[in-house]
């Protein structure tokens, strides 16, 4: 409790932390912010092309919105998922990246990793900003789901909180960690429905039947994966429009706040030690 | 007890030497523990009492343990015996400029280091123009640091920790930055803090500015507290061992 009542008290700091992340980062480019929306765009001219285009992924027509666009439907997954895969990728890092500012000032250190999952935040706030006004202008009525939009994006931001807190205190020890992420995340995304729809998974699940002689199927196991809830939630109610299975908040809900308490419990235990083993 | 700032309480801080450190998941693996390492006593029990309202001179030669015991006062480190207790707000500045972002104007770097010391924007915005005029870099408050001369990034960060007004102020080596001029302006305001009964802890290697600015001293050797006391005995002790060495 005390911890968290000091993490409380340096929120000034973590304000501008942030900023510093958020002013440094496009400053001297002429876009400035556009870039934020850069790499999602060329994300999505790719992925529209060989999945959309060659491959014909068909996911199902939004219900009730009756949105049928590969583009759309892909970017309701993709920027949830550049903005989780970013903050991990910051966030690893950002203890070891200011081994200067630890080492001779003390302050609540927590701010370090959390400041960098703040300043994405604030560019994937952005991205969204820029995706509902695509989607309404595409015919979609995404307003009304706009608060719950932001409610599902703050329990995503949370799930990557606690992981990336873990993560910056795990890379302090073992450098290995970073390049590990980076595999791990390519293999974690195509695991996840991103490109393609569950309903294929599904399908393929059906058709290999329970493995091993048992009842536990493919999807079973694909099911275990938090990124997926998330990312049909984020669908339902930005391409469809409609209320997501309670079942499914429930799920995005535990692992954002089962993650989070973990990763500040570890990071705790480690932040005295942090000016040392760096 | 009133009228002591900082008391340290046979504090003692160990650190690894390590003779192969183990950082990469592979070799922990193949050999199956962290690493091999051996003790090393930066600090053995040291005890001494700060008291309120003076300037305190931490001295010894490089490597006796002065910055570790500095560094443990600002709760960087954490000792591994015995205890550090202070009474009000403790600012340490063990490196000046530590936390500048050179894209950020030198405006946006005030904000963003002074909360990093621990400011409040409402102190900062209050101030603002002290710490602007102090560091005599008025001319470039809104250009980028990293356009900054060294001197001029060093008075900033300089001007910045000194107005943060804490209770106790703990220096490391960093006074040998700047100009005459601004030398003296950081003697000037060093003697106002204690006159307005602040506490000051310093480590010098220069005899000259301990001498000058100290009226007690503790002087640490291999990380035992040999002396301590008023400064002009310490500082003689000191440098009595120093010559009968050579």
């Amino acid at each position: 409790m005390r911890y968290l009542k000091e993490v409380f008290a340096a929120r000034e700091l973590l304000v501008n932390l942030t900023m510093r992340e958020v002013r440094g980062k496009y400053s001297r480019t002429l876009f400035g912010q556009l870039w934020s929306l850069a790499n999602p765009l060329a994300l999505m001219v790719i992925y529209t092309f060989v999945f959309g285009f060659i491959f014909k992924t068909e996911p199902d027509v939004g219900d009730p919105s009756g949105l049928d666009a590969f583009a759309l439907w892909l970017l309701c997954g993709l920027l949830p998922w550049t903005f989780f895969a970013t903050v991990l990728n910051v966030g690893i890092g950002s203890l070891v990246a200011n081994t200067g500012l630890i080492q001779k000032v003390y302050f609540t250190r927590i701010v370090l990793p959390l400041s960098n999952v703040a300043s994405s935040a604030y560019n994937w706030l952005f991205e969204m900003a820029v995706l509902v006004i695509v989607l309404s202008i595409a015919g979609a009525f995404v307003l009304p789901w706009v608060p719950l939009m932001i409610l599902i994006m703050l329990l995503l931001a949370m799930f990557a909180a606690g992981l990336a807190l873990m993560l910056s205190i795990a890379n302090v020890y073992f450098r290995d960690t970073q390049y590990f992420l980076t595999i791990i995340l390519q293999i974690w995304m195509y695991l996840s429905p991103i490109i393609y729809p569950v309903s294929l998974v599904e399908q393929a699940s059906k058709d290999v039947g329970g493995l091993l002689g048992t009842s536990v199927s493919l999807i079973d196991i694909y099911r275990l994966n938090p990124m997926d809830h998330f990312i049909t939630v984020f669908r339902n109610l930005l391409y469809d429009n409609r209320w997501p299975d309670p079942v499914e908040w429930l799920v995005c809900f535990a692992w954002a706040s089962i993650t989070l308490i973990l990763g500040v419990l570890v990071f705790q235990r480690n932040d005295k030690r942090l000016a040392e083993a760096l | 007890m009133s009228d002591i700032a900082v008391r340290v309480n046979n504090v003692s801080k160990k650190f690894r030497m390590y003779h192969e450190r183990n950082q990469t998941l592979k070799s922990t693996i193949m050999r199956g523990r962290r690493s091999v390492h051996e003790d090393f006593w930066a600090l053995k029990d040291v005890t001494f009492d700060v008291p309120q309202g003076s300037t305190f001179g931490l001295i010894g030669s490089n490597g006796s343990g002065k910055s570790t015991l500095l560094k443990c006062l600002a709760s960087i480190y954490f000792p591994n015996e015995g205890t550090i207790a202070h009474k009000g707000k403790l600012a340490a500045m063990l490196e000046v400029g530590s936390g500048f972002h050179a894209e950020l104007s030198g405006r946006d770097n005030i904000f963003l280091n002074g909360s990093i010391l621990g400011m409040s924007k409402k102190d900062i915005t209050s101030k603002f123009d002290e710490i602007v005029d102090f560091s005599g870099v008025e001319q470039f408050i809104d250009q980028p640091v990293k356009n900054y001369s060294s001197g001029m990034f060093v008075r900033l960060g300089f001007a910045i920790a000194i107005n943060v007004n804490p209770d106790i102020l703990v220096v490391d080596e960093v006074l040998a930055v700047g100009d005459q001029e601004f030398q003296d302006k950081c003697y000037q305001k060093f003697q106002d803090l204690r006159e307005a009964g602040r506490t000051v802890i310093l480590v010098s290697h220069s005899m000259g500015t301990v001498e000058k600015m100290c009226d007690k001293a503790a002087w640490i050797s291999h990380g035992t507290l040999r002396a301590v006391g008023d400064a002009a005995p310490t500082i003689q002790a000191y440098k009595d061992s120093l010559s009968s060495n050579s």
